[in-house]
């Protein structure tokens, strides 16, 4: 029992590292359902495409090089469904990291869709200062982005043509790996100014946001790699984060059969009058 | 000089936090200007922090590379890394340093194949090291601890496809688990984070709190 307890964690590593690699090579097929929180953020953005066609959508990005694996699939999810629908994009990253990350993306997925760099999407770069940003975005758009990312002033960009302010944009759209939802968008956003707001997280920042969601500030949220594969799933085109389901579900049964494994080694060894 | 170093900075403080606190509630056109400027302010000095912090960072290593303390070449690599990383975003792929950052070249090479790709796989590898502490500590010892010790794994199982598989009713009772528990448990940690912002928010603006300004607590 001792060595069952105090196994050496190379052991665990190992499972681990095969629950993940074998599912990667060979293809065991696991259908995907879409939570409720997911399907939100999908309806909404349908809905709007629909009744609020002419505004452009604003989608904030807001994580780095760390977070990659997990919030990139949702950011190819999320601008592939805006793309599909022809809404116009404008992305603003209000964290330094993500402009390297965001904008290639937004570039290849325009480039997928016919998209016009100005005309129907614009991509304005990042600006310091946290909520300070959300708030100066509140009251101009114009005054807090004076230029893109390229240089080009805002106001020779057609996708930005009316938009003065948070006001004007039909959905906004946080990816976060970090507390920008609900310590800088909610409270000096979307509380203030009371336009559809969604995110996109990290996994282990998801239950966090719930009570946003109950209050309604959230209209949906779609958290970690498994948000991603559901939105990938509804918009019908299935891309890493769907490939990433079969690994990670193999690893959480690893890791649960690992749980109990501990467990019923401690009640055991407790059982015998033994320390676990 | 006490004005200077304890009253001075106090009443900036009481200013600009019972302005910042009031002009939020107001939609005035003046105190939307004033709320306006004030979030400029703030962005300036966000601006600066990058430096301080950038200058921090510098000299900390600066100081481990010449005591040559234990890891003072982790230290070395710090610094080749910034020198190399700052060149080519000087050299902005033959284009200079005053016109926008080009997404070709080699520090956009750089950033997505080193700094990504490293940055990526130090997350990533947590899943190794939460696996190895779940099995070493999540352990039911009291009544509580195997309720959450259920939770988890309905949770885990809910999250992902599998536990679709194998029965409809463990995303279920996930989605139940997260919408309603969970949600009254953040909610309540969320109120009481608050509160307690506000009160010490309301203690430094009134001056009872003055740690901020050196010198003790008093």
């Amino acid at each position: 029992m001792d060595r069952l307890i105090n196994i050496d964690r190379r052991i665990i590593f190992i499972f681990i590292f095969l629950g993940i690699a074998i599912p990667l090579l060979v293809d065991i097929h696991l259908p995907i359902k879409p939570t409720p929180t997911v399907r939100s953020v999908y309806d909404e953005i349908e809905r709007i495409s629909v009744e609020d066609a002419d505004r452009p959508v604003l989608v904030s990005f807001s994580y780095g090089a760390s977070t990659v694996p997990e919030m990139v699939p949702m950011t190819r999810a999320i601008l592939r469904h805006l793309f599909s629908r022809g809404r116009k994009v404008v992305g603003i990253c209000l964290w330094p990291e993500a402009v390297g990350i965001a904008q290639p993306i937004m570039d290849e997925l325009a480039v997928e869709f016919g998209m016009e760099y100005g005309a129907d999407y614009a991509f304005l770069g990042y600006k310091p200062g946290n909520q300070a940003v959300v708030l100066n975005l509140g009251q101009s758009l114009a005054g807090t982005f004076p230029f893109d990312a390229a240089g080009t002033p805002v106001g020779e960009l057609a996708v930005m043509k009316g938009v003065r302010n948070l006001k004007d944009f039909s959905f906004v759209f946080d990816f976060a790996a970090g507390d920008s939802m609900e310590f800088w968008w909610i409270p000096f956003g979307q509380e203030k100014h009371r336009f559809p707001f969604a995110g996109g997280c990290t996994a282990v920042m998801a239950p966090d946001l719930y009570p946003f969601l109950q209050s309604k500030q959230l209209v949906g949220l779609l958290g970690g790699l498994a948000g991603a594969a559901e939105y990938e799933t509804l918009i019908e085109a299935p891309g890493s984060a769907t490939a990433g389901m079969e690994p990670q579900s193999v690893s959480h049964l690893i890791i649960i059969l690992f749980i109990v494994l501990g467990n019923g080694v401690y009640f055991t060894t407790r059982r015998r009058g033994g320390k676990a | 000089m006490l004005f200077m170093t304890r009253t001075l900075p106090f009443l900036f403080c009481f200013a600009f936090g019972m302005t910042g606190f009031a002009i939020y509630y107001v939609p005035h056109e003046w105190a939307q200007s004033v709320e306006r400027e004030f979030a400029l302010w703030l962005r300036l000095v966000y601006a600066f922090a990058y430096i301080l912090g950038l200058v921090s960072l510098l000299s900390l290593h600066w100081s481990k590379i010449r005591q040559r303390q234990a890891g003072w070449a982790y230290s070395l690599v710090v610094y080749i890394s910034f020198g190399v990383m700052f060149l080519f975003v000087v050299y902005n792929d033959g284009n200079g340093p005053f016109t926008s950052q080009a997404t070709t070249g080699p520090y956009q090479w750089m950033f997505t194949s080193i700094h990504v790709a490293s940055s990526a796989t130090m997350f990533s590898m947590l899943a190794f090291y939460i696996s190895s502490a779940a099995y070493r500590t999540f352990r039911a010892r009291t009544p509580e601890a195997a309720i959450l010790l259920v939770s988890a794994i309905i949770v885990m199982l809910g999250r992902v496809p599998i536990g679709a598989y194998i029965s409809d009713v463990i995303p279920d009772t996930m989605q139940w688990l997260m919408s309603v528990p969970n949600m009254a448990a953040k909610r309540g940690i969320l109120m009481g984070v608050s509160l307690g912002a506000i009160a010490t928010s309301l203690r430094i603006i009134f001056g009872i709190e003055r740690s901020y300004l050196g010198g003790g607590g008093d």
